[in-house]
C-alpha cells in the first residue's frame, strides 16, 4: 500500500548481523504443553456434566449451539454491510481505497457518473467475493465515508459457488438490515455547510 | 553559457534561462503549478519561491532570469514556509473531493502536500462554492471548485491551439474558468487541457471513472493515428489499454498530442479484436491458432507464382512489410504488391500542429520497401486481375484502425471477389464475419504488442517495444511469415518485464515529479 | 501654519472649469514656457524639485522619468485617475474644479518624456468629473493645445480620457494598462517594468493625477521655488482628503510636514463635542493605522509616517474616535480587498477571503480565541508573495489593527459583542 508521491527509502546501509535468539531445546518441548490442554479440556467436560446434572445449564462453558448463540463484540467483523445515505441510496462513492487496501483483492467495483452533480459518482457494480474475503476489516478502515462496515451476522452458508460473490443488492439491502443502515456521514450536511 | 549555483551545486546553464527553467534541466525539485515548459510564464501560483543570495525578498523561479554567478537556493526556511503556505492558500478553498476524483493518484496537490506541505489546516470557514461538472465541450468535464487558477488550460488555448476558447470569469476567489456562449472547447487539442492541469479541473469524458490510475501501468510507445507518430504513454492493466497520453519529444510532438490520437487505444482492446483464425469454405467456419490457420495457407501459397496479390497498408512496422515482402517476392515469387491508401486527397494535409491527413504510422516506410524491392504496381491492376480471375488468392494485411478507413465495407466487398482470400488484421468487422466463400482470417498483434520501426512523415525512424499482451496467440507480420514457411515461432517476442524506471513505482510518475512523463 | 493655496488657488471659482477662466487665472502660460525648454532639462528641473509621487507610492517623479530607455520607440504617458483607494477623493476634486490643470501639466510631461500618447484612465463610478473633462479636452484641442503643432512648437500630442469599469485593481499601474489595451484589467509581471515595457510593450510612464498637475508649478517656479514649501525628502504640497469623525470633512492643501493634529483641529475643526481621537489611518486603508499616541507625533510627509511604520500613501487621512469599533471599521476594509482581489495569484485570492470570513465571523459573535493569531500569519504570509501590491494592501490593514487595537478584538471574540458601547456596528447590520 504505497503512497503516491512518496518514496521511503529503508535503512538498508545498516550492515550489521543481528543474531536472533531461538528457543532452547526444552521450551520446544511438547509435553507439559498438552499436559495443560488435557486438563483445560477436562475441568470443561467435568463442570459440563456436573452442570447439566446439578440443573444449572447457564454455568455450564459450553455453549448450547445453535439453540443459544454467542454474542460478539460490537467491533466484531462479520459479513459487510454498505451503508445507505438518509434517503436510501448507495453511501459508496466509487473512490475504490477499499478494493486497493484489501490485501485478499476480493474487491472488485466498476464506477459511474450520477445525473445529480453533488452526488457525481457512484459504483453500478460492487462485488465481494466472501471466499477470498479474510475479515481483516482493511476495507472498512480506508473507507473515507463511512461507506462500508463489518457486520455481526457470521452464519452465512451457501449452497452454489455464486452465493458467495455478494452484490450491491445483497450487501447493502438483504432483508437482515431492514432496509438498509444509514451512514454517520451524511455528504448533504456537507454540501448545506458548504464545505 | 552562464554559470549559477543551484542548492549548492554549481550548474551551467544557457543564457536567458530562468530559474526554473534551470531547475528542470537538472532535476532538481521545485514546487510549482502554473509553469509548463510548452506555455508563456504565468506567475501566478506563487509557489516556486527562492533565495537569491543578496536579495532580502524571495523572488519566483519561473520569470527570474538566471545572471552570471547568482546562488539560488529553494531549501531554506525561509522558502519552505513561503511554499508551505502557498500550498495552505492553494487549499482552503479545496472541496473534499479525493474520492471521486479522477485525478486522486496523479494530483499535483497530492503529489506537492505530501512533499511540501504535510500541515495541518487551520481553515474552518465555509469554503467558497462554484459550479461542478460543467459540460465544456465534447471532450472535457470541468469542475470549478477544485480548479486552483492556474490559468493553464487558458494560456494553451491561446497559444498552441489558437483557438481562444477558454477564459477565466470574475474576479478574487469567485473566478471560474469558462467557454464563451456558443463556442464551446472544441478543438482538435482539447484533452492536452485535461493533460496539463495539475488538479481534477478538467477530466475527459472518454476517461471518466473508469479506472483509479494506481491501479494503471504505464509504457512509451508511438501513436499509430497519423504520420506524425507523436511519442505516447499507454497506461494499461489486465483488464486492457485505458488511456493514452502524450510524451515529450522535442523534434516529433513537442508536449502535445492530438484529440484524435487518444482513442488509438480503443481498438487494441479485447473487445475490439479478432481472437482466433478462422478459415470458411464451404460455409463451414472452423477455428484453430493463428499459426496454424498462417502454416495452411503457407502451404497453398509457395511457389504460387503471380496468381497471389498482397495488400499492404501502412500500419505496420519496417521490420515486418521487410520479412512479408522478401517471402512474397523471392518463395512466393509474385510482383503483385498493393498499396491501399485509405484517403488519398487529404494524404498531404497538416492542421498546422501535429495531425496529418494521412491515417497511417508507416506510410513512408512502406514507400520506401516497395521501392527498395521493385513494387510498382498501381490500384487499378489489382481491380482488373480481381475481375479477370488472374488472381486467384489474395493476401491482404488490412488496417489496424479501422475507423480511418472509410471505404472499408466497400473494399472488403471487392478484395473479397479473390477465389481464396486471406486476411490478416487485429480488430474484428461485421464486414469480415459476413463474408462467404474462401475465406482466412488470422489474428494479428496490435502495435501495443509487438517490436518494431515506424517511420514517420519527416523520415524520422522511430522504434516500439510490446507493451502488454492482449490476444494470445496472435502473430506479426514478420511471425506470420515464419508460419507461412512453417518454421516454428522463435521466443522473440516476448514480453520483456520493464526496467524499474518504468514500472513497480507506480504512479509517482507525472511531471511534478520531474520525469518523463505527460508535460 | 495655515492651509496654502498652491495647487488650489483658484479652486473657489466656477469659471476656473472653462479653458476662457483657466487662462484668464494665469493658466497655460507655464506650458508656453516650457515649449521654449529642452525636455530635458524639464526631467531636471523635476528631478531637482524632488516631486514625488502623489497616488500613493510616493516615488521620485523625475527619477522614474529617467528609467526611460534612449531607443526612439513611441513612449505613452497615462495618467492614473483610477481614484479607488478607500478615503481618497482629492483628485476628484481637481478634475471637477480643474481639468485643465490636470491637462496642462500632461501636456508639459509628455512633451517632456517625448510621449505623442497620452491617456487619461478615468474610474468607471466618477460619470460627473468624466464628462467635465472630455468637455475641457475638446476645448483644449480646440484651442490648439492637443494635437499637431502645440502652440507652434513642433511637438504633437494627442491626449484621450478612458472610462474604467469599477476595479480597483485597474488603479495598480499594470492593471491599467492591461485595461488599456482592452485585456482583464490583472496586473502584469514586473519585470519588465513599465518604463521599458508598458502599453503595449512601449515605454509608459505612469503617474498620479496630482503629480502631472504639480509639474506645471514646478516649472513655473523652478525646483527651488517649488522647494520652498514642504521638508527637504518630502517637497511641495500635497492634497489632503479627510473623512471619518471630523466636524469639516473634505479636500485640503498642506504643505508637507504639517502637523497630523493640526490639519484635524485647525483645518477640519476637530471632532466632535465629546469624543476622542483612537486612531488614524493616513493614507487611503492600505496604509497601517496609527493610534492617537502616534498621530500626536506624526507629520505629513513621507519620511516620518515610514519611520512609524505606516506611509503617507495617496493622502487619504481617515480619522476614527473612540464611539467607532475598530473591529467593525476592520471588517469593512477586508470585505473592500475581497471583493476587489483580481483572483491571478493565490494568496491574495485566497487570503483576502480568508481573512473577511474570519473578521466576518468574529464580528457575527463566532469568532475562536485562535483567531487573531491565525490573522496575523495569514496577513504575515500574504506579504510580499504575489504580483502586485494588493496583497500587501490587504495585509498591513489587518496587521496594523489587530496588533494595535488587540484588546478591542479579544473582548469581542470573548464577549460576542463590540467593546465600544451604545455604537452601531455597521457589519452587522448589512450582514
Amino acid at each position: 500500500m504505497s503512497t503516491a508521491g512518496n518514496t521511503m527509502t529503508t535503512s538498508s546501509a545498516k550492515s550489521s548481523v543481528v543474531r536472533v535468539q531461538r528457543p532452547e531445546a526444552d521450551s520446544t518441548w511438547y509435553l507439559p504443553g498438552i499436559a495443560i490442554g488435557l486438563w483445560m479440556t477436562g475441568k470443561r467436560l467435568v463442570l459440563n456434566l456436573v452442570e447439566t446434572l446439578t440443573g444449572r445449564p447457564d454455568r455450564m462453558p459450553t455453549v448450547n449451539y445453535p439453540e443459544q448463540k454467542y454474542e460478539y463484540s460490537p467491533r466484531f467483523k462479520g459479513n459487510h454491510v454498505l451503508t445507505v445515505k438518509k434517503d436510501g441510496s448507495l453511501r459508496c462513492t466509487a473512490c475504490m481505497l477499499c478494493a486497493t487496501n484489501c490485501p485478499a483483492d476480493c474487491i472488485h467495483i466498476i464506477a459511474s457518473e450520477h445525473d445529480d452533480p453533488t452526488v457525481e459518482k457512484y459504483p453500478i457494480r460492487y462485488e465481494i467475493d466472501v471466499l477470498r474475503c479474510v475479515f481483516c476489516g482493511f476495507c472498512e478502515e480506508a473507507c473515507p465515508v463511512d461507506a462500508i462496515r463489518m457486520g455481526p451476522e457470521w452464519q452465512t452458508p451457501g449452497v452454489n459457488g455464486s452465493d458467495f460473490v455478494y452484490d450491491i443488492k445483497h450487501l447493502a439491502y438483504r432483508p437482515q438490515l431492514k432496509g438498509g443502515i444509514v451512514s454517520v456521514l451524511d455528504e448533504s450536511e456537507r454540501h448545506k455547510a458548504g464545505i | 553559457m552562464l554559470k549559477c549555483t543551484l542548492n549548492g551545486r554549481e550548474v551551467e546553464v544557457k543564457e536567458g534561462t530562468t530559474i526554473i527553467e534551470a531547475f528542470y534541466q537538472n532535476k532538481i525539485d521545485i514546487a510549482h503549478y502554473c509553469w509548463h515548459p510548452g506555455l508563456s510564464i504565468a506567475g501566478v501560483c506563487r509557489l516556486c519561491m527562492v533565495e537569491i543570495e543578496g536579495n532580502p525578498r524571495l523572488q519566483i523561479a519561473c520569470n527570474t532570469v538566471v545572471t552570471e554567478g547568482m546562488k539560488v537556493n529553494n531549501q531554506s526556511a525561509k522558502v519552505k514556509e513561503a511554499v508551505k503556505w502557498g500550498l495552505d492558500f492553494h487549499l482552503i478553498n479545496h472541496p473534499l473531493d479525493c474520492p471521486i476524483c479522477d485525478q486522486a493518484g496523479e494530483c499535483g496537490l497530492q503529489d506537492q502536500y505530501m512533499k511540501y506541505g504535510q500541515y495541518d489546516s487551520e481553515m474552518a470557514e465555509a469554503k467558497q462554492k462554484k459550479h461542478k461538472v460543467v459540460d465544456l465541450g465534447p471532450r472535457v468535464v470541468l469542475d470549478s471548485e477544485r480548479c486552483i487558477l492556474c490559468s493553464r488550460c487558458v494560456r494553451f488555448t491561446d497559444e498552441v491551439s489558437k483557438t481562444n476558447e477558454l477564459g477565466i470569469f470574475n474576479r478574487g476567489d469567485r473566478a471560474e474558468i469558462g467557454t464563451f456562449n456558443g463556442k464551446p472547447l472544441n478543438n482538435k487539442y482539447s484533452l492536452n487541457t485535461v493533460d496539463i492541469c495539475p488538479v481534477g479541473a478538467l477530466t475527459s469524458k472518454d476517461f471518466r471513472f473508469r479506472q483509479r490510475v494506481w491501479f494503471l501501468k504505464d509504457a512509451e510507445t508511438v501513436c499509430t493515428g497519423c504520420s506524425t507518430g507523436c511519442n505516447i504513454k499507454v497506461h494499461y492493466n489486465r483488464e486492457g489499454l485505458f488511456r493514452v497520453k502524450p510524451v515529450y519529444n522535442a523534434e516529433v510532438n513537442g508536449h502535445w498530442m492530438c484529440d484524435e490520437g487518444r482513442d488509438v487505444y480503443k481498438f487494441v482492446n479485447k473487445e475490439s479484436r479478432l481472437l482466433d483464425a478462422r478459415v470458411v469454405s464451404g460455409g463451414k467456419a472452423e477455428h484453430m491458432t493463428a499459426f496454424e490457420a498462417a502454416k495452411r495457407v503457407g502451404e497453398k501459397l509457395k511457389g504460387a507464382g503471380k496468381s497471389v496479390g498482397l495488400v499492404l497498408t501502412g500500419s505496420y512496422t519496417v521490420e515486418e512489410y521487410e520479412a512479408i515482402m522478401s517471402y512474397f517476392k523471392t518463395e512466393v515469387g509474385t510482383d503483385r504488391v498493393f498499396h491501399w491508401i485509405n484517403n488519398p486527397e487529404s494524404f498531404e494535409s497538416f492542421d498546422g500542429l501535429l495531425l496529418r491527413g494521412d491515417r497511417n504510422p508507416n506510410t513512408r516506410g512502406l514507400v520506401q520497401a516497395l521501392q527498395k524491392h521493385g513494387f510498382s504496381a498501381q490500384w487499378k491492376e489489382l481491380t482488373e486481375a480481381l475481375s479477370t480471375g488472374s488472381i486467384q488468392t489474395l493476401v491482404v494485411a488490412g488496417p489496424e484502425n479501422q475507423v480511418w478507413f472509410p471505404d472499408f465495407k466497400v473494399k472488403v466487398a471487392e478484395l473479397a471477389k479473390a477465389t481464396r482470400l486471406v486476411w490478416m488484421t487485429s480488430g474484428k468487422s461485421s464486414a469480415l464475419d459476413e463474408l462467404k466463400g474462401e475465406v482466412t482470417l488470422i489474428p494479428l498483434k496490435s502495435y501495443i504488442e509487438k517490436s518494431g520501426t515506424f517511420v514517420n512523415h519527416a523520415g524520422r525512424a522511430q522504434s516500439i517495444r510490446p507493451v502488454t499482451s492482449i490476444v494470445k496467440g496472435a502473430l506479426s507480420l514478420t511471425e506470420v511469415v515464419s508460419a507461412f514457411r512453417g518454421e516454428a515461432l522463435q521466443a522473440t517476442e516476448v514480453v520483456v518485464g520493464r526496467s524499474e524506471n518504468e514500472i513497480g513505482r507506480g504512479r509517482i510518475h507525472n511531471e511534478f515529479t520531474l520525469s518523463r512523463g505527460a508535460w | 501654519m495655515a492651509e496654502s493655496k498652491y495647487l488650489t488657488e483658484h479652486y473657489g471659482k466656477p469659471e476656473y472649469q472653462t479653458l476662457e477662466g483657466y487662462k484668464k487665472l494665469g493658466g497655460y502660460q507655464v506650458l508656453e514656457k516650457a515649449l521654449k525648454m529642452q525636455p530635458q532639462q524639464i526631467i531636471d528641473e523635476v528631478k531637482a524639485s524632488g516631486l514625488r509621487g502623489r497616488g500613493g507610492a510616493g516615488f521620485a517623479t523625475g527619477v522614474k522619468w529617467g528609467f526611460l530607455p534612449n531607443n526612439g520607440e513611441p513612449r505613452y504617458l497615462l495618467c492614473n485617475a483610477d481614484e479607488s483607494e478607500p478615503g481618497t477623493f482629492k483628485d476628484r476634486l481637481m478634475m471637477e474644479r480643474a481639468p485643465h490643470q490636470l491637462i496642462e501639466g500632461m501636456i508639459i510631461s509628455a512633451f517632456a518624456i517625448k510621449a505623442k500618447k497620452a491617456y487619461i484612465y478615468i474610474r468607471g463610478e466618477y460619470t460627473g468629473p468624466a464628462a467635465i473633462l472630455e468637455k475641457a479636452i475638446a476645448e483644449a484641442k480646440a484651442a490648439g493645445y492637443i494635437g499637431k503643432n502645440v502652440l507652434g512648437s513642433g511637438f504633437d500630442m494627442e491626449l484621450d480620457l478612458y472610462i474604467g469599469a469599477g476595479a480597483y485593481i485597474c488603479g495598480e499601474e499594470t492593471g491599467m494598462i492591461s485595461s488599456l489595451e482592452g485585456l482583464k484589467g490583472q496586473p502584469k509581471l514586473k519585470p519588465p517594468f513599465p518604463a521599458v515595457q508598458g502599453y503595449l510593450r512601449k515605454p509608459t510612464i505612469v503617474n498620479n493625477v496630482e503629480t502631472l498637475a504639480a509639474v506645471t508649478y514646478v516649472i513655473r517656479d523652478g525646483a527651488a521655488g517649488f522647494r520652498k514649501y514642504g521638508t527637504e525628502k518630502s517637497a511641495g504640497t500635497k492634497l489632503f482628503s479627510i473623512s471619518g469623525n471630523v466636524n469639516k470633512p473634505g479636500t485640503y492643501e498642506v504643505p508637507l510636514g504639517y502637523k497630523l493634529m493640526d490639519l484635524i483641529n485647525i483645518e477640519c475643526g476637530g471632532l466632535k463635542p465629546g469624543r476622542k481621537l483612537k486612531a488614524v489611518v493616513p493614507g487611503g486603508s492600505s496604509a497601517p493605522v496609527i493610534n492617537a499616541e502616534e498621530c500626536e507625533r506624526a507629520t505629513l510627509d513621507y519620511e516620518c509616517l515610514a519611520q512609524m511604520g505606516t506611509m503617507l500613501g495617496s493622502g487619504a487621512i481617515i480619522v476614527i474616535d473612540d464611539s467607532n469599533c475598530m473591529v467593525d471599521v476592520l471588517s469593512t476594509i477586508t470585505h473592500f480587498y475581497h471583493h476587489e482581489s483580481c483572483g491571478q495569484c493565490t494568496p491574495c485570492r485566497e487570503g483576502t477571503g480568508w481573512m473577511e470570513k474570519i473578521v466576518h465571523g468574529i464580528v457575527h459573535g463566532e469568532g475562536k480565541p485562535g483567531d487573531l493569531d491565525l490573522l496575523l500569519k495569514i496577513a504575515d504570509n500574504m506579504k510580499g508573495r504575489t504580483i502586485c501590491a494588493l496583497s500587501d494592501a490587504a495585509a498591513l490593514p489587518v496587521l496594523s489593527f489587530v496588533t494595535k487595537f488587540r484588546d478591542e478584538f479579544e473582548y469581542f471574540i470573548r464577549e460576542k459583542k463590540s467593546k465600544v458601547r451604545g455604537g452601531q456596528i455597521y457589519a452587522q447590520m448589512h450582514a
